[in-house]
């Protein structure tokens, strides 16, 4: 027979064992995954009005009415591939991810909607060794090149390349990841690297020069990242999926007033990128331009067009049908709620701008 | 000799090398076979993170017909067995001379020690300066990971031969090279072996993370890639194969190591 006193302390010890569990079952869980993390892991990441709105807790205080109610931000250092595995595991609701990724994702059965942009017209960036005489990707031909494939740079560097008469064919093709390709730089053991915003870093302590980005060429050159639900957390929870997108568009407002710029760097900043990348990353851009939330005839077009590429450079296996992919109701609702149906530019399938 | 031998053999030395049951040894694989046949056929799991068994060998059979398959294979099998060669060479003549030496021991076991215990990408960097980012650094990075258990192995498969062996071969006057090709070497041979094969599985688990870089062929790639387009199966193919070739390759040490053992049961 246990004597009374640790027969209480082992009842005690199993009901807190189960305290979370019943605990846990009265809150409701939001999760939402970015494919990215911070450097360093930091459990933050940059870029993005969603981003900020995590960082800040934006999300959360135009929530705290809903009681009960748990917002679970993950992220992940495998990218948009681990993202793709989450949501096929239904570890995720919302899910924040390039656009390749997200095709990919759709092509192998991932049943989800495309609801919100979240970081657009991301541009690309060419870099080379500082005394390099590569000054634009029209000089390539021949020379040891790296890019990271299968990531949503792909499909922009083949249209890049294809503009002056290029294909991956013409030129030595490495592939390596962002870190790997910023050694293989710095060492010149590649004569250029396809890249992101990350190159400034490597370009402000002289290991590298950027000769050409994509920012102010053709619009149909840019990546561009939006928000998706899993259709059986959004058809369970149209109402909550409403507000979360609601909160979402205030932010976009927020991360498009210049008067924010430099607040909205340094709130990036907390992702351990560095402000300076930030900085010259958005020169010359409005911050509209790219933190808009519109899923415009052009976004939709771009959408379409990165499916049908993907399938010609054999990234997917089978056509994927994008327009019923997208789901404007919930950003329009939002639009109209908050008064900014004007707010933002739209343009046109082809990257005219529409004059309202 | 044989018969100086014959009474402590049963005691000190492990079974030798037997050949395994097939029957038996099947059953597992069969058993894993089935339950993935039934996990896909009942939906436990979505087809997106694991594909039929059929899908797999579909897609098997696809990359067999179009090349890429072997292609693949034979630049990782090529891959492995050079860094495999150097790694398990150097790794036997490091082994032997700090077992034999005590000097040498002395000199080399810290920092060997210290080398071992950092992983291969850590490498990286610092080596693709001088070894670029061509074949050698590959190479390098493979031959490292065999490198490590082969030496381990070897120097305690040789500190470990017993006593008595050595004391018998000193009644019979052998010379310092003598005792070392009839004794010391046949003796050890089992946890050298033990090194060997270990050092081959560490070659395979190094390939994929160097196929990770700068390459877009092998059977590692082959995973990554798959891992990348989400495309499972094309995973589960590379996993096949690589176990296939694995395996392969382990019995072919197998068979090796039992040919030089043979004196055990002479």
């Amino acid at each position: 027979m246990i004597p009374l006193p640790r027969r209480l302390a082992i009842a005690t010890a199993t009901a807190s064992l189960f305290a979370p569990r019943i605990l846990r079952a009265q809150t409701r869980v939001v999760r939402i995954g970015f494919a990215s993390i911070g450097a360093g892991n930091r459990q933050f990441t940059g870029g993005s009005p969603i981003a900020a709105s995590h960082a800040e807790g934006w999300l959360e205080r135009d929530l705290t009415d809903e009681r009960g109610l748990q917002i679970q931000w993950s992220f992940f250092a495998g990218a948009g591939p681990a993202v793709n595995e989450a949501l096929a595991n239904n570890q995720l609701d919302f899910a924040l991810q390039g656009d390749l990724p997200a095709v990919i994702g759709r092509a192998n059965g991932l049943r989800t909607k495309l609801i919100l942009a979240n970081g657009v017209n991301n541009p690309i960036y060419l870099a080379t060794p500082p005394d390099s005489t590569i000054t634009h990707p029209r000089d390539l031909r021949g020379k040891t090149v790296a890019w990271h494939r299968g990531t949503n740079l792909h499909l922009a560097i083949a249209k890049v390349l294809a503009a002056n008469n290029l294909t991956e064919r013409d030129l030595r093709v490495i592939n390596l990841d962002f870190a790997a390709s910023d050694a293989a730089l710095a060492s010149r053991n590649i004569d250029a690297a396809f890249s992101s915003p990350v190159l400034f870093g490597l370009q402000r302590r002289g290991l590298a020069k950027i000769v050409y980005s994509t920012k102010g060429d053709k619009p149909g050159f840019a990546r561009h990242s939006h928000l998706l639900v899993q259709e059986a957390f959004e058809s369970a929870n149209r109402e909550l999926t409403g507000r979360i997108v609601n909160s979402f568009v205030r932010s976009s407002d927020w991360a498009s007033k210049e008067e924010n710029r430099e607040e909205l760097f340094q709130i990036w900043a907390k992702s351990g990128h560095s402000l300076e990348n930030f900085r010259e990353d958005f020169e010359g851009l409005p911050l509209a331009f790219r933190n808009g939330p519109l899923l415009d005839a052009f976004l939709q077009g771009q959408y379409r067009i990165q499916a049908e590429q993907a399938l010609e450079h054999r990234l997917v296996r089978r056509q994927i049908d994008t327009a019923s992919w997208f789901d404007t109701a919930y950003l329009d609702a939002a639009l109209r709620d908050l008064g900014l149906q004007n707010r933002w530019q739209r343009r046109d399938a082809e990257g005219r701008e529409i004059s309202a | 000799m044989s018969a100086t031998l014959a009474l402590p053999r049963r005691k000190l030395a492990p079974t030798a090398w037997r050949r395994p049951g097939w029957p038996v040894a099947l059953l597992l694989p069969l058993a894993g076979l089935l339950t993935w046949l039934v996990a896909t056929r009942a939906g436990w799991l979505t087809p997106a993170i694991l594909p039929a068994p059929a899908e797999v060998w579909a897609t098997l059979a696809e990359l067999w017909q179009s090349g890429d398959l072997q292609s693949h294979a034979l630049w990782s099998m090529g891959r492995v067995a050079q860094g495999f060669g150097i790694g398990a060479a150097a790794g036997l003549a490091l082994g032997a001379a700090m077992a034999v030496s005590p000097r040498v021991d002395d000199y080399l076991r810290p920092s060997f020690l210290a080398i071992a215990q950092v992983p291969v990408i850590g490498w990286v960097p610092l080596l693709m300066l001088p070894l670029g980012i061509g074949e050698a650094l590959k190479v390098v990075i493979i031959a490292k990971a065999a490198l490590v258990p082969v030496t381990i192995n070897t120097q305690a498969g040789i500190r470990a031969v017993p006593r008595g062996f050595v004391e018998v071969a000193g009644a019979f006057r052998y010379s310092r090279s003598q005792l070392l090709r009839h004794v010391v070497l046949p003796a050890a041979i089992p946890p050298i072996f033990t090194g060997i094969r270990y050092g081959l599985t560490s070659c395979w688990k190094a390939l994929v993370a160097v196929e990770l870089l700068a390459s877009a062929e092998g059977l590692g790639f082959l995973l990554v890639w798959g891992r990348q387009m989400f495309q499972m199966d094309l995973v589960v193919a590379g996993i096949v194969v690589i176990a296939a070739v694995g395996f392969v390759f382990d019995g072919t040490l197998a068979l090796l190591e039992r040919r030089l053992q043979r004196w055990r049961t002479a």
